[in-house]
């Protein structure tokens, strides 16, 4: 049995440790906002926060997980910050398929609480690992940076 | 049908080199190179045929520190731990920038990048030029082996069963009076794998050459260096001939044996590596850094 | 919210779903009674199947194949040449031969494993240029010709001064969408319902109809939310329908088939690599007397959509051009290769490079810079198409590159560049500029004789009103933009009117959800069917108002000949872009886009933009970023960063302005905008980066590779 935290409660697996993180998520954990694009690590589709730190999900062994702090979208939708990069996503126009976003939201907060005012090669440096294939990213180039403005102050170094 | 596979994760080092010592096991740091490596098809288990090891925790692992002026890493240092640590030096910091994107580098760690020996390991060729040398331990103790001697060949190291590798040693690389350059070049600027690494490493005293390092990566089955082409520039003055800028390229054109792939082709891989040669060679001044 | 200008940008329907992550793609629903489906492929490009020796199946396993289908064995598009099973022969790499059902897919994979086919191998073609060489007529999938004589044309060259011949090549382009393809097929005992990520319902309801040979009311499709289509949902999923639809008659299981990501890449449809040959007469002062094009595409192993793709090429194989004394003639030929099939511009992006390319190299003969020469020769309103239809309507060009070349500065930049470039011997800079329209629309009399849309408006008793149409929101905004043209025609908040998930069982055949064609002629039907819902409004009661397609017949289109207005509207663009080349190591960045279209009437700003940054970035990167191969049959980049679409770090943000020229035909105004704006994209950047190396080039994708190897020739020739 693996113990681990997730999205603040603590839970038990005991999937094989081979597995992948994002199989549990969305298998075992019914938490389908944390997407599968590409399972090697280039999409970003599946971004969670391990240990508040962003990191693909298709890359993580189960067996590794242990004791570890897991978030995925679902965890961090009720907080003011999703609030406030939600509102700046819709403002912007950053969302059109869809499928990348949750990955891209991951990410976007994850850039903003490591660095809360961000310039454009930064935010253009924080989603890079996040491929989003309708957008062109400059539309969520700019939601991340009206968020940094409407959220001042919310993001803090984690 | 499936049989279980067990993985370790032991609080303390010592612990990890003893199960190590009893039982042959995969060793998984960040595990980025290695679940892509092993992955099966969607939602089905990696296949990793050995008992796992998880030694990204470990605390051991992780110092960086000084000791006179040479630069020790802990092997499980994740790449964005290291960009965010005054002690490493700026090329090694500018090519970690360049590995893949944020997410990965939150996980992969430098000791991971060479125990894995891809071809196109993006840190390898700035460990070459740095002289890097690697700290193994095992229950019977430790050893330091040249990162040279070490990577044998693709995804093929000098590491026993029982060892870990616990640190990468820059040696004096604190001194701070080399010019060292470092490019990579991928298909994209982000998460992409490198057709052509090139470092390059220069000290020079009263406009001489006192020490120079080439190292080229993704050009042949390990990286490329010759420290008997090296020595021929020792001593010459900067900047150098064309006649002996053209004796080095040509001398590297011999050593450099590149092949084709879905990513680039041994032609484009061969020019692109001597260009960046002979534009390290031919710069008028080297600043240090 | 009420509309006051339809223009003025409106949160969009389907936000709150995809920025939670919580909206179901079909790769997140899961059923009781569901098992999976994998696919066994041919592993060869082109030979006969001698035996097929299966493992023995557990429990609950079964495989499923060719003997199951219960209708004709091919998937219903145009052509009867697709197996939706083969069983006799194999074409190519990858076609699927049979499928094995079952609970766990980690038991599928090794059975999978297990299965043996023995086949009898033939030589296959695997190349464009083989197929070529081969001149059998068997190899031609599809053929047109059409314009000025040839006679006529060899008169003319013979009293020409000058007869320039180009050949010019494209490369494969793959969609990747971020969610693979996926498919499910529910199990119920007097109907199977289809469910999965679309662009087409009705393509895939009649591929259905036919495989399964069963009633209207046997089968249902249903659009699941779809992660990006781009073309690539057009044809494939209809294979894919039959799959899961056969597996689950025979299972009595709902069964699900979901791609991985190399899978993905390495079997389904792609953009057409393409060969086009130019043959143009000049005269002293590089003026052009008579053009003629030769367009070769790479149809894949099996015709698909091919056809109606190399129509689209020839047509816009004169670009924006009136070329005086034009001939054409396309051909789709066949290779044992993962078939090609429908990309964001259908065909246009391919010509579009090649004759921008041609006719860039033309100015640089007379010695005029490209954008004054290619200006010399653009169409106006009243001219002739190629194929003697007509610009009916007023063309803005003109006044679009003007204020282009004034916001990008370019008499400034290019000079600028010239004095730079003189002292960076490492980084050159350049600037380049593309001329491109889009035909809005089926090629043709396709809407009238082979679509026929039918639209459906539903009030319900309490005033809301639903869109029952079949075409899909793949991301790029309908959900949005059409419910906004029924809000403002009604006079009703922009929230009063939904727009459900298309299901057949509910909504007509308004057709498929490509070609540019959703807004202008969709929108158009839904804008006459609010007029006539508001005429007859009644409160508090339920009411449902249809409406057909009309045509209006211009200048009649006739396939055979070729001739007569190809499309009815036509929407423009002009692109500028700057690049800076490392001579190094051939790498190629982008440093400023700018963008002008003209596409009627805006519906949404902001989903405008998103068309024009995503068309962009895909556009630019099939000029020098993504590269595609296939070697002796096989697919070589089956990884996103082999392939290599562009990341965050590879574009720039892009100056774009869009221009008002209201389309009687279309709703508001509007005529088609999605897949123009990816069509300036490659031939700007090619333009760009032989500004800056000036170095003629006969090929996109413009790799490094590419660079470094004419960077190479050119020392060679200096020496």
């Amino acid at each position: 049995m693996i113990k681990f935290t997730l999205n603040g409660r603590t839970v038990e697996t005991d999937a094989p440790v081979t597995g992948r993180l994002l199989d549990l998520l969305r298998d075992e954990f019914e938490l389908i906002g944390t997407k599968e694009g590409c399972g090697e690590g280039e999409c970003g589709a599946c971004s969670v926060f391990v240990n508040n730190l962003l990191q693909n999900s298709c890359l993580i062994p189960i067996g590794s997980i242990a004791g570890a702090d897991i978030q995925t979208i679902e965890g961090i939708m009720e907080t003011e910050q999703f609030k406030v990069l939600d509102e700046s996503y819709s403002i912007a126009g950053g969302v059109q398929c869809g499928y990348c976003i949750p990955g891209m939201i991951m990410a976007s907060d994850a850039l903003l609480s490591k660095n809360p005012h961000p310039s454009e090669a930064e935010i253009r440096e924080g989603i890079s690992g996040n491929l989003c294939r309708c957008t062109g990213y400059n539309m969520i180039v700019d939601a991340i940076n009206l968020a940094a403005k409407k959220g001042d102050g919310l993001w803090k170094r984690k | 049908m499936e049989e279980k596979i067990t993985a370790y994760c032991f609080d303390r080092l010592d612990q990890t080199l003893c199960q190590l010592n009893r039982e042959d096991c995969a060793i998984i740091a960040g595990g980025t190179d290695i679940m892509v490596l092993h992955k099966s098809r969607r939602g089905v288990p990696s296949k990793i045929p050995k008992p796992i090891v998880f030694i990204d925790h470990l605390s051991e692992l992780k110092q960086v520190y000084q000791h006179h002026n040479d630069l020790h890493i802990g092997a499980c240092s994740t790449y964005s731990e290291l960009l965010e640590n005054r002690l490493i030096p700026m090329p090694l910091k500018n090519a970690i920038k360049t590995i893949a994107a944020p997410a990965i580098r939150n996980r992969g760690t430098l000791g991971g990048n060479i125990c894995n020996a891809s071809p196109a390991g993006d840190t390898l060729p700035l460990l070459y030029v740095y002289n890097a040398k690697l700290l193994l331990r095992s229950v019977t103790g430790d050893r330091l082996v040249a990162i040279s001697d070490f990577i044998q060949g693709p995804r093929r190291v000098q590491r026993f069963q029982n060892e870990i590798l616990i640190e990468i040693i820059l040696p004096s690389v604190l001194e701070e009076d080399a010019h060292v350059v470092f490019e990579k070049v991928g298909n994209r600027n982000a998460d992409a794998i490198a057709k052509v690494l090139f470092a390059g490493f220069i000290r020079i005293s009263n406009d001489r050459i006192d020490d120079i390092r080439i190292a080229f990566g993704a050009v042949g089955a390990t990286m490329v260096r010759s420290t008997v082409i090296e020595k021929k520039l020792v001593g010459k003055t900067i900047p150098l001939a064309d006649a002996d800028i053209t004796t080095i390229v040509a001398a590297f054109d011999k050593v450099i044996r590149p092949i084709d792939d879905q990513r680039s082709t041994a032609t484009y891989r061969k020019t692109v590596a001597l260009n960046l040669l002979r534009y390290f060679l031919s710069l008028k001044q080297y600043q240090t850094n | 919210m009420s509309l006051k200008d339809i223009s003025t940008s409106v949160p969009k329907k389907d936000h709150k779903g995809k920025v939670s992550g919580q909206l179901p793609y079909i790769s997140d629903v899961k059923l009781d009674n569901m098992v999976y489906g994998v696919l066994y492929r041919s592993p060869i490009a082109y030979g006969k199947i001698i035996s097929i020796q299966l493992p023995n199946l557990p429990e609950g396993y079964e495989a499923v194949g060719a003997e199951h289908i219960p209708g004709p064995n091919y998937v219903k598009i145009i052509k009867e040449d697709q197996p939706i099973f083969a069983d006799e022969w194999v074409n190519y790499i990858g076609e699927p031969i049979l499928m094995l059902v079952g609970k766990d897919l980690n038991i599928l994979y090794s059975l999978l494993h297990d299965v043996k086919v023995e086949f009898e191998e033939h030589q296959a073609v695997y190349n464009l240029d083989e197929a070529i060489k081969q001149e059998s007529a068997s190899g031609v999938m599809a053929s047109y010709e059409f314009g000025e004589s040839l006679e006529n044309i060899s008169a003319i060259e013979q009293g020409a001064h000058q007869i320039i011949e180009e050949e010019y090549e494209t490369g494969y382009q793959e969609h990747v969408y971020l969610e693979p393809q996926g498919m499910l097929a529910i199990y119920k005992e007097d109907e199977i319902v289809v469910q999965g990520s679309m662009q087409c319902l009705y393509y895939i309801k009649n591929a259905l109809l036919s495989a399964l040979a069963c009633g209207d009311d046997e089968v249902r499709v249903v659009q699941s939310p779809t992660g990006g289509g781009f073309g690539g949902k057009e044809d494939y999923p209809s294979m894919m329908a039959c799959h899961v639809a056969v597996a689950a008659k025979v299972t009595k299981k709902s069964v699900m088939l979901v791609f991985d990501r190399s899978e993905d890449m390495e079997v389904t449809t792609k953009r057409h690599p393409a060969k086009l040959k130019y043959r143009t007469a000049l005269d002293r002062e590089g003026n052009i007397l008579s053009m003629c094009v030769d367009l070769f595409l790479d149809g894949g192993a099996n015709e698909g959509l091919s056809s109606v793709v190399l129509q689209r090429s020839l047509l816009n194989s004169a670009g924006v051009y009136k070329i005086p004394h034009f001939h054409a003639k396309g051909y789709v030929l066949k290779t044992n290769t993962v078939p090609n099939g429908a990309f964001r511009g259908f065909g246009a992006p391919q010509s579009f490079s090649g004759i921008e390319s041609h006719i860039g190299h033309l100015s640089k003969l007379a010695n005029i810079d490209p954008l004054e020469y290619k200006r010399k020769y653009l169409v106006k309103q009243g001219d002739l198409t190629i194929t003697k239809g007509k610009f009916h309507d007023p063309i803005l060009m003109e006044e679009m590159i003007d204020d282009l070349l004034y916001t990008s500065e370019y008499k400034k930049k290019k000079e600028k560049f010239q004095r730079l470039n003189q002292q960076d011997q490492r980084y050159k800079k350049g600037m380049g500029t593309s001329l491109f329209l889009h035909g809005c629309g089926f090629t043709g009399s396709g809407e009238r004789d082979h679509i026929k849309a039918t639209v459906k408006l539903v009030k319900s008793k309490d005033g809301k009103v639903s869109l029952n149409i079949s075409n899909s929101d793949m991301g790029q905004g309908i959900f949005t933009t059409l419910c906004k043209i029924v809000a403002k025609e009604l006079d009703l908040p922009y929230e009063e009117i939904l727009y459900p998930y298309p299901d057949t069982k509910t909504v007509p055949d308004s057709g498929p959800t490509v070609a540019s064609r959703t807004t202008m002629i969709v929108g158009k039907l839904l804008e006459r069917a609010a007029k006539k819902l508001k005429a007859q409004w009644q409160i508090g009661v339920e009411q449902e108002v249809v409406e057909h397609y009309i045509h209006r017949e211009m200048i009649p289109w006739d396939e055979k000949t070729f001739t007569g207005d190809a499309y009815p509207a036509y929407s423009w663009g002009v692109n500028i872009v700057e690049v800076e080349v490392d001579m190094l190591t051939g790498n190629v960045k982008l440093e400023k886009v700018y963008a002008n279209y003209e596409v009627g009437k805006v519906i949404d700003e902001r989903i405008m933009k998103g068309q024009i940054d995503g068309g962009l970035a895909q556009g630019l990167a099939y000029g020098y970023l993504e590269k595609m191969t296939s070697k002796q049959g096989r697919i070589q980049q089956k990884s996103i960063s082999d392939y290599g679409p562009p990341t965050s770090l590879d574009v720039v943000s892009i100056e774009s302005k869009v221009f008002d020229n209201p389309y009687a035909d279309g709703p508001y105004g509007a005529k088609g905008a999605g897949e123009l704006t990816l069509i300036g994209g490659a031939p700007a950047v090619q333009a760009a980066i032989e500004d800056a190396l000036q170095i003629s080039y006969q090929q996109i994708p413009i790799t490094p590779e590419v660079i470094i190897e004419s960077l190479w020739m050119k020392e060679g020739e200096r020496d």
